[in-house]
């Protein structure tokens, strides 16, 4: 119930402006990303909910955040739109960031693109703002660079200081870049344009990410070989859910 | 007369309770001839009057800290070329102490990387480093600016300096850039020599000092920066309580075990101790190694694999051309001082 009040109200307020956008038939579109945070088939839960992961070992997940970059559309055919600089974090924590909308120009679009971590331009340039800004709590003093991941949780298997468990994944520099290109293809070309709204939802699934026993693996926390191995499980947490356009009624 | 100095005394006293006004012209960097292109980005970063004060008042203030007991500027002074002089290895809150000597602070603009390691790739980032060591401030980013947001007069000067009064991470870092960018050091007697300048006569023991030197350590301490920015083993024993390996903290590669950035050696002589962990007091301590106890090992660079021959009066020779690398417009700049309000 909570759930739909929210996503309502979320749409009411993508809608308003984007219906007074609207007026010179401009042609561009909106379309709106929703993550969903998983656990297998189940809604992430964050702290009180258990889970069973695929050693069979029960676990909680406490945290969960990751960056989602240079976000780009492939046009049907052979263009691509690149919303340049675009950045975004998730946490599973904060309703607020589980959606998010960006404006593309009309058209036929295929895939949806984006890079899941910080490429290394924004790894090497400086203080950057917005969901870069290093006061995310996603950024390495020591030795620079952003963490482009987050998952932290517990459980009895750890053998650690709480049975916690800690997964800070990065690092930009070649051969141990964490940084992954990940692809949505659209079952349907996805038809952006002013009269519709769009929406992708993808979900993020930790069950994915966790394919090695946190009997045996509970901690990385820098950058390197063990990080950029982890960097190939999180590439696999993605995928599509659904996609569905919703008309836009014009006076 | 009697007015004059009455003028002056008013002057000093006015300036003692104000500090230096900043000026439009104060905050003009300056790429000397012959040096190379700077390499911080100013086009990103634009230097103001605002974002100048506004990152020296947080140099000196320990709110950066998590206890407020710490500044940039308790390990960082500068008459000792913003270094913690007479400290082998810094400390910070709680009186904890670092596993570094801290190192010098000026002509950054230059810095390919930062801290001896080189784990820091920007100027702008740099601050995080002492922010967030448990043992120098023991806070984070999230905090200072949470911190800066409920303290008295910040949020307008960071609306003066960038525009809006919501403090950001971004900002803090910016502003912190736009003052310690500002750190240039070129009118040493060796700058003034170079340039053919009045105050730059050099004796003849300073001469043969720069040519031992040329001849030396031209290799890594190379002009006008004297430092190539590379990470070098100079072949001193492993310190077996830190077990400090330097670069290959940073790059996980056996092949840099024990290097350490090169620093250098402009305003040598003023910031003492020497070396990553400041083992060595005096120059002549430093170039005793060099000539005498260089421990071989499989990353030792390449130039001290087979020894340095100096003499005694070499090594003094250069010691006294080391000491006209020491710039005291720097040392003494008033743009840099603590503004009191």
């Amino acid at each position: 119930m909570n759930y739909f009040v929210r996503l309502s109200l979320l749409l009411a307020t993508l809608l308003l402006p984007a219906y007074g956008m609207a007026t010179p038939a401009s042609d561009s579109g909106i379309i709106t990303i929703v993550i969903e945070p998983m656990f297998g088939d189940q809604p992430l839960q964050l702290s009180d909910k258990s889970y069973v992961d695929n050693f069979g070992d029960t676990l909680y997940i406490d945290l969960f955040r990751f960056y989602m970059t240079d976000l780009d559309f492939d046009l049907r055919g052979d263009t691509t739109f690149v919303l340049a600089g675009y950045s975004h974090l998730v946490d599973a924590e904060d309703k607020n960031t589980l959606s998010f909308s960006v404006k593309i120009p009309a058209g036929t679009y295929s895939t949806f693109n984006f890079t899941a971590g910080v490429d290394s331009f924004e790894n090497t340039s400086g203080a950057n703002g917005g969901d870069l800004d290093p006061a995310m709590g996603m950024y390495w003093a020591w030795n620079t660079g952003y963490i482009m991941a987050k998952l932290e949780g517990h459980s009895n298997v750890c053998k650690t200081l709480h049975h916690a468990f800690e997964f800070h994944i990065g690092g930009y520099m070649p051969p141990y870049n964490a940084a992954r290109n990940i692809a949505i293809a659209l079952p349907r070309a996805m038809i952006v344009d002013h009269d519709t709204r769009n929406t992708v939802r993808i979900k993020a699934d930790v069950a994915a990410w966790l394919t090695t026993s946190l009997a045996k693996v509970n901690s990385i926390v820098i950058p390197g070989k063990d990080a950029a191995a982890m960097a190939d499980n999180y590439a696999k947490m993605y995928s599509l859910d659904k996609e569905v356009q919703i008309p836009l009624i014009h006076k | 007369m009697k007015y004059l100095v009455t003028a002056c005394l008013g002057a000093l006293i006015l300036y003692c309770a104000f500090g230096f006004d900043i000026k439009p012209e104060d905050i003009r960097f300056v790429r000397p001839d012959g040096w190379p292109k700077p390499v911080y980005d100013f086009s990103k970063n634009k230097i103001t009057v605002d974002g100048f004060k506004l990152g020296r008042k947080l140099f000196f203030d320990p709110i950066l800290s998590r206890d407020g007991s710490t500044s940039c500027a308790s390990c960082h002074t500068q008459w000792s070329a913003f270094t913690h002089v007479d400290h082998g290895l810094s400390h910070g809150i709680n009186g904890l102490k670092g596993k570094r000597n801290s190192l010098t602070l000026f002509n950054l603009a230059w810095n390919k990387s930062f801290m001896w390691d080189g784990g820091i790739n920007h100027l702008e980032v740099q601050p995080l480093g002492p922010i967030t060591n448990p043992v120098e401030m023991g806070n984070t980013l999230e905090n200072v600016v949470k911190k800066l947001d409920t303290a008295k007069g910040y949020r307008a000067r960071f609306y003066l300096a960038f525009g809006d009064s919501a403090i950001t991470g971004q900002h803090v870092l910016k502003a912190l850039a736009q003052f310690t960018v500002m750190f240039e050091s070129f009118n040493s007697k060796y700058d003034k020599y170079t340039r053919h300048e009045p105050g730059g006569e050099m004796t003849e023991q300073e001469l043969n000092g720069l040519k031992l030197f040329r001849k030396n350590c031209e290799s890594c301490h190379n002009e006008p920066l004297f430092t190539n920015y590379s990470f070098q083993n100079v072949g001193l024993s492993l310190d077996t309580e830190l077990k400090d390996y330097g670069r290959m903290g940073i790059t996980q590669d056996p092949q840099d075990s024990l290097k350490f950035k090169v620093p250098s050696l402009r305003n040598v002589a003023m910031s003492y101790p020497y070396m990553h962990d400041g083992r060595f007091r005096t120059l002549l301590q430093v170039l005793d190694h060099y000539t005498n106890t260089i421990v071989q090992s499989p990353t030792l660079a390449k130039e001290f694999r087979k020894p340095m021959v100096l003499s005694l009066q070499d090594k003094k020779d250069i010691i006294e051309f080391l000491k006209t690398l020491t710039d005291k417009d720097f040392l003494f700049d008033m743009r840099f001082r603590e503004e009191r309000e």
